[in-house]
């Protein structure tokens, strides 16, 4: 028989079936699966405006580059966004998950999300998974309420605060805000001030790397800046050849085939 | 045929090849308030009536047009609660399609599997059929589309359709009226002439609901002063 319409509370959370089997396969010198993490600097600040969340690009499996541009800033609702470090499977899913559960949110409710319904709604699912789900998240939205910070760590605890980091790179990217963070600052200042941070994670910290996403948000509005800073460009061999766009062409000169090469009418077909 | 006897439980066939508690559930639904859908050439209209039991009522606080995504909207007739769960339901179906897809949910889809909800409940122990007929509207990569839902779970396609109180006169109307060719604005001005047709009492703002979902494909349902507007094109 069809469950009743009404959703309850979602059962789940993680499962402590295998614990045991998995330590006495630890202990028996079998590795565990690797993933790919997102070694990473993510940042977040509150300006007098709303919200200014900032990010690396870099994503690595071990020592190795993984993904030289990959998003690390993703959509939660209109109004908010939100930075994800650690497994970016898990970022990506829990994220993507909130994301689906607000927007059900809005229909029923008829209002703009909030950034506390997403705190909550992340918190206690990777709570339920006792920190398995590897995800830290930096948080930033403005609601009705004003604009918002949080950081969640992948056991659930959360923050609120003015300024924050999260990812390898945090360290790097904390020293920069610590000594040019202040109340009241402007959008441009903000930008620039997160922008530096991240380059700051980018330049001192191996686990990031590339370029530098930032996302402004404020009330009614958002901005995506992808790419906003790029210090670290590629250069490619150009196919044709290593020539300099200010070679001079001297002569150009087309040789038709069949003059080259003898052509056989009415031979036989090849062979299947 | 003796289908009074068979008519107490759901899931017995009477001897008619009929499942008597169905057709109760489209009585339900006949008796309900009036609704209407028209598929334009460039968007769908849906309209009804929104008669609240007394005047003390604050008619601001129900809505009877509901949207489902975006870009798909639904109207219905009958029993309001049973309405709520399948929008609700439809909601959450439409939210994992596209959690799984990364794509909007085709119209015709939504209406599979809401129709599909309406099935269970005509086959399983304990439960009664929904007493609500649906029109669902949506503009997709296929165009503007109207779908009709029924108790028992079938869906048509319509070119425009009624469902309600007045059906068959409003029906009647309909098929007068429509042409293929009509504009979004020509269909809102058909449907509220044909919803004028069986109405009691004086039409306003108020007292009807539409919603309309254009090119943009972004379903909206208008404020009572945009209905007023219109009302006023009519007279």
């Amino acid at each position: 028989m069809s469950k009743s319409a009404i959703d309850g509370p979602t059962k789940g959370g993680f499962s402590f079936d295998l614990c045991r089997r998995n330590e006495m396969l630890v202990k028996k010198g079998l590795k565990g699966p690797s993933f790919l993490k997102t070694g990473t600097t993510i940042v977040g600040l509150v300006f007098q405006d709303g919200v200014i969340l900032g990010a690396d690009t870099r994503a690595t499996e071990g020592p190795i580059v993984a993904d030289k541009n990959c998003e690390k800033i993703h959509y939660i609702a209109p109004n908010i966004y939100c930075c994800g470090a650690g497994t970016a499977a898990d970022t990506e899913a829990v994220t993507d998950m909130v994301s689906s559960q607000l927007t059900l949110h809005r229909y029923h409710t008829g209002r703009e999300s909030r950034v506390v319904t997403a705190l909550t709604l992340l918190k206690s699912h990777l709570f339920s998974y006792q920190g398995y789900v590897s995800a830290a998240l930096v948080l930033g939205g403005v609601d009705v309420t004003g604009p918002h910070l949080h950081t969640i760590y992948p056991h659930g605890s959360t923050d609120t605060l003015p300024f924050a980091t999260m990812g390898s790179g945090s360290l790097a990217a904390m020293a920069v805000f610590e000594s040019k963070y202040c109340e009241g600052l402007t959008r441009d200042e903000g930008v620039q001030l997160v922008a530096e941070a991240i380059s700051s994670g980018i330049f001192n910290d191996l686990g990031s790397g590339s370029n530098v996403d930032i996302c402004v948000l404020t009330k009614g509005h958002k901005e995506y800046l992808r790419n906003h800073l790029q210090p670290n460009p590629r250069t490619y061999i150009s196919q044709k050849g290593s020539f300099s766009k200010k070679t001079e062409v001297l002569l150009t000169k087309i040789t038709p085939l069949n003059k080259l090469v003898e052509v056989i009418e009415g031979g036989d077909a090849m062979e299947e | 045929m003796g289908d009074s006897q068979y008519s107490f439980s759901l899931t017995t066939f009477s001897p008619s090849g009929k499942l008597v508690q169905i057709e109760h559930a489209l009585t339900a639904v006949g008796s309900g308030q009036t609704s209407l859908g028209i598929k334009a050439a460039n968007g769908v209209v849906v309209a009804t009536e929104k008669k609240l039991p007394s005047i003390l009522v604050d008619e601001t606080s129900m809505q009877k047009i509901q949207i489902l995504t975006p870009n798909i909207g639904v109207v219905y007739s009958g029993m309001g609660p049973d309405f709520r769960v399948l929008v609700r339901k439809s909601r959450k179906q439409a939210e994992q399609y596209h959690r799984l897809y990364k794509e909007p949910i085709p119209v015709t889809q939504l209406v599979r599997e809401t129709a599909t909800v309406m099935q269970e409940f005509t086959q399983s122990g304990g439960v009664r059929p929904f007493g609500v007929s649906l029109l669902v509207a949506g503009f997709d990569d296929k165009g503007p589309q109207l779908y009709q839902v029924d108790p028992s779970g079938s869906y048509f396609s319509w070119k425009a359709s009624a469902m309600g109180k007045n059906v068959s006169n409003a029906k009647t109307f309909l098929e007068k009226r429509y042409t293929e060719d009509m504009e979004l604005d020509d269909a809102v001005h058909t449907a509220i002439l044909t919803l004028k047709e069986g109405f009691e009492g004086q039409i306003s703002g108020k007292n009807i609901e539409i919603g309309i979902i254009g090119n943009d494909r972004k379903f909206r349902v208008l404020t009572p002063a945009e209905v007023d507007d219109y009302l006023q094109e009519v007279e």
